[in-house]
C-alpha cells in the first residue's frame, strides 16, 4: 500500500514537472534559434581539382556576406571545410567526422562524383542533406538520387544533351569521339552520342579515344583521330585535361580541319592560363560566363567576386554562390533547423540568380540551369579568348525530364 | 616479443585491451567508435602487409589490390546477387587469395625492387579492369550503398564484428609467425642464399607467405565494405599500397604489432590534422622526417628497444 | 593507315619518349649510384614545370623569357634537391633502405604541399616562343613544331649524359659508386659527395623535364602523380640504374604508347603496365644490364 502511495505521489510530481519542460524545451525552440547554422564543406583543396574547389567555395563565402548581413532565422550560417585529396575513403571519413563530431546540419560538396555519390549514401542513412555543387555525375540526381541530395550544377545528362542539341543543326555525320577515361568523360559522350543519335539518325561514329586522366602528351591521340579524318569531334573531358586538350588541339592546328565540341571548352579557368594559345573556332557549352548573360544582376556579382577575390568568378563560383542562397532561402522557408523541414523548404525552390530565377526541381533535386552554348573566338576587349555567338539553352530543353528519372530510380 | 615479460602477464594485458575495446563503443562518442573501427581495418591491412615485408623481407609494392579485390568481391556478391551473406564474406579473402597466388607466382620469380615493379604491374591491370569494366563495378565511380544484413548494420555492432574479427586474425597470424614456417620465412629475409643451400625451396616458402598475406588483405577488404560501405578503385590503386607500406616502414616492421600503430598514426594523423589544416600531407610529411631520424626502428621498434634493448637485438639477429 | 599517319605517331611518340628519358634517366641514375628509389622524382619534375612558369612570366612572357625558364628552372629544382640531400638525407646513408624510401615518401608530401602554397591550385601555362609555336607539314601530314624541338633537345641531353658519365671525373667516381660503393670509399674519394652530385644530377633533369613539358600541358598540382608510375615502370624495364636502360624504357613506351593509341585507343590505360609485366616476364632484370 505504502509503496503504491510513494508511486502515485512520485508520478503526480513528476508529470507537470515533464510538461513543463516539454513546454520551455519547445518554447525555447520555436521562435528563435539560438544556435549558428552549421554547414560542412567536404572538397578536394590540394591536387589538380583545388582551383575549382576554391573557386567554389570562393562564391559560397561571398553569398555567406550577403547572407549574414541581415541573418537567417535570427541567426547567422556558419561553414567549416575538410579536405578530401580527392579520395573516397578519405571524404567519407571526413563526412561522418563532420556528421557526428562538428554535428552540423547539412553537408556540400564535393567536385569528385565518386566521393559524392559515396557521402550522398551515408547521408540517406543518417538523414542529413547533402547538396552537391560542382561534381557532374547525372547518378547523383539521377539514378541514385534520394530524397537526402540534392545539385546545384549541371551534370553529364544536361551537358550532354546539349551537346547532342547543337550538334544536330550542324551538317556533320561523321563522327569521331575522345575523352578522359573516366565516368565523367563516359558519361557526357553517351549522353551527347544518345541525343545527338536520336535527333539526327543519319550520324555515324568513326572511332573513339580514351586517354588516362591527367595524361600530359596528348597530341599522338590527335594525330590519330586525325588520321581517321571524322568531320566533327566530341571530346569529353574537363578539369586540367582540357587544358592539355586545347594545347594539343592549338599545336596541331585541329581545329580548322575538323568541328570539335567540347563541354566546358569555352570556361575561363580553362581558356584564361592559355591566353593567345587557346584554339579559336572550338564549340563548347557552359553553364555560367562572368561575361554573359550581360545583365545588371550577373554584373553585380561579378564585380562583388572580382572586388573580394581579384578574380572573376568561374562556373563553380556561381555554383557556390547559388548554393549559398538555396540554403538560406529554404531554412528561412523552413523557419527551423529541423532538416525534413529544410527539405521540403527546398523542393521546388525558386532563388534570383545572376543568370536570372533558379529553381530546385522537385522531382529530382536538381537544379535547374541553363546551358549557354558558344564558339571559342578572341576578341579585342579580353587578353584571352572568349565564348562567343552564345545560344542559350534553357534547363527545360536540355534535362531528362522527371519520367526518365523517375524510370532511372526504379531501374 | 615481450620476452621481459612474462607469457602471464603479457596474456593478462592483452585481455584488459581487449576488455577496454569491447566497452569503447558504450562510453565513446559516435565518431571516435568510426574511426578505432577503421583504424582496425587498416591496421589488420598493415599487418597482413607485414608478414610478407617485415618477416619474409619482400617489396610486396601493391598489397592494396588484394585488400581491393577482397572489397570488391564482397560487394558485388551482396549487390549482384541473392546468395547468402557468408557466402559473400568468404568469397572476398579467398578471390584475394587467388589473386594474391597468381600475382605471387609471377612475381617470386623477381627479386627486390624487379619484384615490385611487376607487382605494381600486374596490379595495376586489376585496377584497370575495375576502373574501366563500368557495368559490372560501377568504374571510377564504384559501388555505394552496398546492403549489409541486420545484425551488422549499426555502427556499434559493426564495430564489434570487425573487433572480433581481427582478434581473431590477429592470433593467426601471431601463430603462423612463431610456427617452424615463420622462423623459416625470416631465415630466408635474412639470408636466402643460405636457405637456398640448406634445402629450402625459398620460392615456394615466400609464395605461401604471400598467400596467406593475402589471405588477410581480403578479410581486410571484407570489413573495409562492412564499416563503410563503400568500394571504389582507389582501393587497388598504388598510392593506397604505398601508404600501408610506410604504415609498416613507421610501425616497425620487425615488430609484430608495429604496423599497428603505424595504422593507427596515420589514420588518425590524416583525420585529426586535417580538421585544422588542409595541408596536413605536409604536417605528416615532417613528422615522418622527425621519426625517421629519431626513431630509426619505428616507433615500436623504439618502445621494444627502450623496455629490453639488448634482448630485442639479440632476438632479431639471431633469427 | 597511310603511311602519313604512321610517320606522324612515329615522330610524335618520339618526342614524347624524349621528355620521359630526360625524366627517367635521373631516376635512374640516382637508383644506381644511391640505390634509392626516389619517390620524389615527380615532385621536383613538377617544381620544374612551375620554376618554369614563374620565371617565364617574370620575364614578360616573352620568348627569350622561354629560353631562360629552360635554363635557369631545372637549377632551381637542382638547389631544391641539393638543401634536402644536404641538410637531410645525407645524414641517412648508413640506414636500412627502406628508411630511404621512407624518406623520400615524405619529402614527396612535404614538397607537394609546399608547391600548392607557393603557387596556389590554379592552372599555369607557359607559351612556347613563336618559332616552336604552331606545326609544320611533313610527309603530308602536319606536326607541332614543339615535338620537333623536342626530338633535338632529347638526343643533345643524351650525349651531354654519355659525355658525362664517360669522360668526366665525377661521372667515372659516380659509375664506379653504383658498381661498388666500398670501394670507392677506401681509394679515398668521399663517397658522401659523390652520392650528393648524383643526388643533385638527377634532380636537375628531372627538373629539366619539368621545364621542357611546360608548354605542352598544363602546369597544376597533382603532375607529379601523372609521371612518378610511369617512370618507374620504364626504369624498371630498361634495367634498374642503367641511364642507356631508361633511354631503351622511354623508347619503347612512347613508340608502343603513339602506334597503340593509333590501334587499340580503347586500351591506352593499360599499355605501360602490360608493357612491364611482359618485358619482366621474358628478362627479370630488365633489358639492359642492371646494377640492382
Amino acid at each position: 500500500m505504502k509503496q503504491k502511495m510513494v508511486l502515485k505521489i512520485f508520478i503526480i510530481a513528476i508529470l507537470p514537472l515533464a510538461t513543463a519542460a516539454l513546454f520551455f524545451s519547445s518554447c525555447k525552440k520555436a521562435p528563435k534559434i539560438e544556435r549558428p547554422i552549421k554547414v560542412g564543406i567536404i572538397d578536394c583543396y590540394s591536387g589538380p581539382p583545388a582551383v575549382y574547389a576554391k573557386d567554389a567555395l570562393n562564391g559560397f563565402k561571398l553569398a555567406l556576406n550577403e547572407i549574414n548581413k541581415e541573418g537567417v532565422l535570427g541567426t547567422k550560417i556558419e561553414y567549416t571545410t575538410r579536405d578530401t585529396k580527392f579520395k573516397v575513403d578519405i571524404g567519407l571519413s571526413m563526412a561522418k567526422e563532420l556528421v557526428m563530431r562538428e554535428k552540423v546540419d547539412l553537408l556540400v560538396g564535393t567536385i569528385s562524383s565518386s566521393v559524392a555519390l559515396a557521402v550522398s549514401d551515408y547521408c540517406k542513412g543518417e538523414k542529413v542533406p547533402f547538396m552537391v555543387w560542382i561534381s557532374k555525375s547525372e547518378r547523383i540526381t539521377g539514378e541514385k538520387g534520394h530524397r537526402y541530395v540534392f545539385s546545384t550544377g549541371e551534370n553529364t545528362a544536361m551537358a550532354g544533351k546539349a551537346g547532342g542539341v547543337a550538334l544536330a543543326k550542324k551538317p556533320y555525320t561523321k563522327y569521331w569521339i575522345a575523352g578522359d577515361d573516366y565516368e565523367y568523360g563516359h558519361a557526357i559522350a553517351d549522353a551527347a552520342w544518345r541525343n545527338l543519335k536520336k535527333l539526327k539518325p543519319e550520324v555515324e561514329l568513326l572511332g573513339q579515344s580514351w586517354w588516362k586522366v591527367g595524361e600530359p602528351d596528348l597530341i599522338p591521340y590527335i594525330t590519330a583521330i586525325l588520321a581517321a579524318k571524322p568531320e566533327a569531334v566530341i571530346f569529353c573531358t574537363g578539369g586540367r585535361s582540357m587544358t592539355n586538350v586545347m594545347k594539343a588541339i592549338k599545336a596541331t592546328g585541329m581545329a580548322e580541319k575538323v568541328a570539335i565540341w567540347i563541354h566546358t571548352a569555352t570556361d575561363h579557368a580553362v581558356l584564361k592560363p592559355l591566353g593567345p594559345e587557346a584554339p579559336e573556332g572550338v564549340m563548347g557549352t557552359m553553364d555560367y560566363h562572368f561575361y554573359y548573360p550581360d545583365t545588371p544582376a550577373n554584373k553585380e556579382f561579378v564585380k562583388a567576386f572580382k572586388e573580394a577575390y581579384g578574380e572573376p568568378p568561374g562556373f563553380p563560383a556561381f555554383h557556390g554562390y547559388i548554393t549559398a542562397h538555396f540554403i538560406a532561402e529554404a531554412f528561412k522557408k523552413a523557419g527551423t533547423l529541423d532538416r525534413e523541414k529544410f527539405i521540403d523548404a527546398l523542393e521546388g525552390l525558386k532563388i534570383a540568380s545572376p543568370v536570372g530565377e533558379i529553381e530546385m526541381r522537385a522531382c529530382d533535386h536538381q537544379a535547374v540551369l541553363p546551358m549557354y552554348l558558344g564558339v571559342t573566338k578572341k576578341v579585342p576587349e579580353y587578353d584571352f579568348i572568349i565564348s562567343t555567338d552564345i545560344v542559350t539553352l534553357t534547363g527545360d530543353e536540355v534535362m531528362p525530364t522527371c519520367e526518365e528519372i523517375k524510370k532511372a530510380r526504379e531501374k | 616479443m615481450f620476452r621481459g615479460i612474462t607469457e602471464k602477464r603479457l596474456l593478462w594485458f592483452l585481455a584488459i585491451i581487449f576488455i577496454v575495446l569491447l566497452i569503447f563503443p558504450s562510453i565513446l562518442p559516435r565518431f571516435y567508435t568510426y574511426i578505432i573501427a577503421l583504424i582496425f581495418v587498416t591496421s589488420l591491412l598493415a599487418m597482413s602487409l607485414n608478414l610478407v615485408v617485415g618477416y619474409g623481407g619482400m617489396f610486396q609494392f601493391h598489397h592494396g589490390v588484394f585488400y581491393g579485390v577482397g572489397a570488391y568481391t564482397v560487394a558485388l556478391m551482396l549487390t549482384k546477387t541473392s546468395l547468402p551473406v557468408w557466402v559473400g564474406f568468404v568469397a572476398g579473402p579467398v578471390m584475394a587469395t587467388v589473386t594474391g597466388f597468381l600475382i605471387g607466382w609471377f612475381c617470386v620469380r623477381l627479386t627486390r625492387l624487379y619484384f615490385a615493379m611487376l607487382q605494381i604491374s600486374l596490379g595495376s591491370l586489376i585496377w584497370a579492369i575495375a576502373f574501366r569494366w563500368y557495368t559490372l563495378t560501377g568504374g571510377d565511380d564504384g559501388i555505394h550503398g552496398v546492403p549489409m544484413p541486420a545484425l551488422l548494420s549499426s555502427q556499434n555492432n559493426s564495430y564489434y564484428f570487425i573487433l572480433v574479427i581481427l582478434t581473431i586474425c590477429l592470433m593467426a597470424m601471431y601463430l603462423i609467425v612463431k610456427s617452424p614456417f615463420g622462423r623459416t620465412l625470416q631465415a630466408i629475409r635474412d639470408n636466402p642464399q643460405r636457405c637456398e643451400a640448406v634445402g629450402i625451396n625459398v620460392r615456394r616458402h615466400q609464395l605461401k607467405a604471400i598467400v596467406i598475406a593475402t589471405f588477410f588483405a581480403g578479410v581486410a577488404g571484407v570489413l573495409f565494405v562492412v564499416l563503410e560501405r563503400s568500394v571504389f578503385p582507389d582501393l587497388l590503386f598504388w598510392v593506397l599500397s604505398l601508404e600501408v607500406f610506410i604504415m609498416c616502414l613507421l610501425g616497425g616492421w620487425f615488430t609484430f604489432a608495429g604496423p599497428i600503430l603505424g595504422a593507427a598514426i596515420i589514420v588518425s594523423l590524416r583525420t585529426f590534422v586535417g580538421i585544422y589544416t588542409e595541408y596536413w600531407t605536409l604536417v605528416l610529411g615532417v613528422i615522418l622526417i622527425l621519426l625517421i631520424f629519431f626513431l630509426p626502428e619505428g616507433v615500436m621498434g623504439y618502445f621494444l628497444g627502450k623496455f629490453r634493448p639488448l634482448a630485442k637485438e639479440v632476438a632479431h639477429r639471431s633469427e | 593507315m597511310d603511311f602519313a599517319s604512321l610517320s606522324t605517331q612515329l615522330l610524335v611518340g618520339l618526342s614524347r619518349a624524349m621528355i620521359l628519358f630526360i625524366v627517367c634517366a635521373g631516376l635512374s641514375f640516382i637508383l644506381g649510384v644511391l640505390r634509392v628509389p626516389n619517390i620524389a622524382h615527380g615532385s621536383l619534375y613538377m617544381i620544374g614545370a612551375f620554376a618554369a612558369y614563374s620565371i617565364f612570366t617574370h620575364l614578360g612572357s616573352s620568348s627569350s623569357g622561354f629560353w631562360l625558364a629552360l635554363i635557369l628552372a631545372p637549377l632551381v629544382v637542382a638547389l631544391v634537391s641539393l638543401v634536402a640531400e644536404r641538410a637531410l638525407f645525407c645524414h641517412l646513408y648508413q640506414r636500412e633502405h627502406l628508411m630511404l624510401l621512407l624518406f623520400t615518401f615524405a619529402l614527396m608530401l612535404i614538397l607537394d604541399d609546399l608547391v600548392k602554397i607557393t603557387w596556389g591550385p590554379e592552372y599555369c601555362s607557359v607559351l612556347a616562343p613563336n618559332i616552336l609555336r604552331g606545326s609544320v607539314s611533313m610527309f603530308g601530314a602536319s606536326l607541332p613544331r614543339y615535338n620537333l624541338f623536342l626530338l633535338i633537345v632529347g638526343p643533345l641531353v643524351a650525349i651531354f649524359l654519355w659525355l658525362f658519365v664517360n669522360k668526366t671525373k665525377i661521372g667515372k667516381i659516380s659509375r664506379a659508386a653504383a658498381v661498388d660503393r666500398e670501394m670507392v670509399g677506401a681509394v679515398g674519394i668521399n663517397v658522401s659527395w659523390v652520392f650528393a652530385a648524383a643526388f643533385v644530377i638527377g634532380c636537375f633533369l628531372a627538373g629539366l623535364g619539368g621545364a621542357l613539358v611546360a608548354p605542352t600541358v598544363s602546369i597544376c598540382l597533382g603532375m607529379d602523380h601523372d609521371i612518378i608510375i610511369e617512370a618507374f615502370l620504364i626504369v624498371t624495364i630498361g634495367g634498374l640504374g642503367n641511364i642507356w636502360g631508361a633511354l631503351v624504357g622511354s623508347l619503347i613506351f612512347g613508340v608502343t604508347h603513339s602506334f597503340g593509341v593509333l590501334l587499340w585507343p580503347q586500351f591506352a590505360i593499360v599499355f605501360p603496365y602490360a608493357a612491364v609485366v611482359i618485358v619482366l616476364l621474358l628478362r627479370p632484370r630488365g633489358l639492359l644490364k642492371s646494377v640492382w
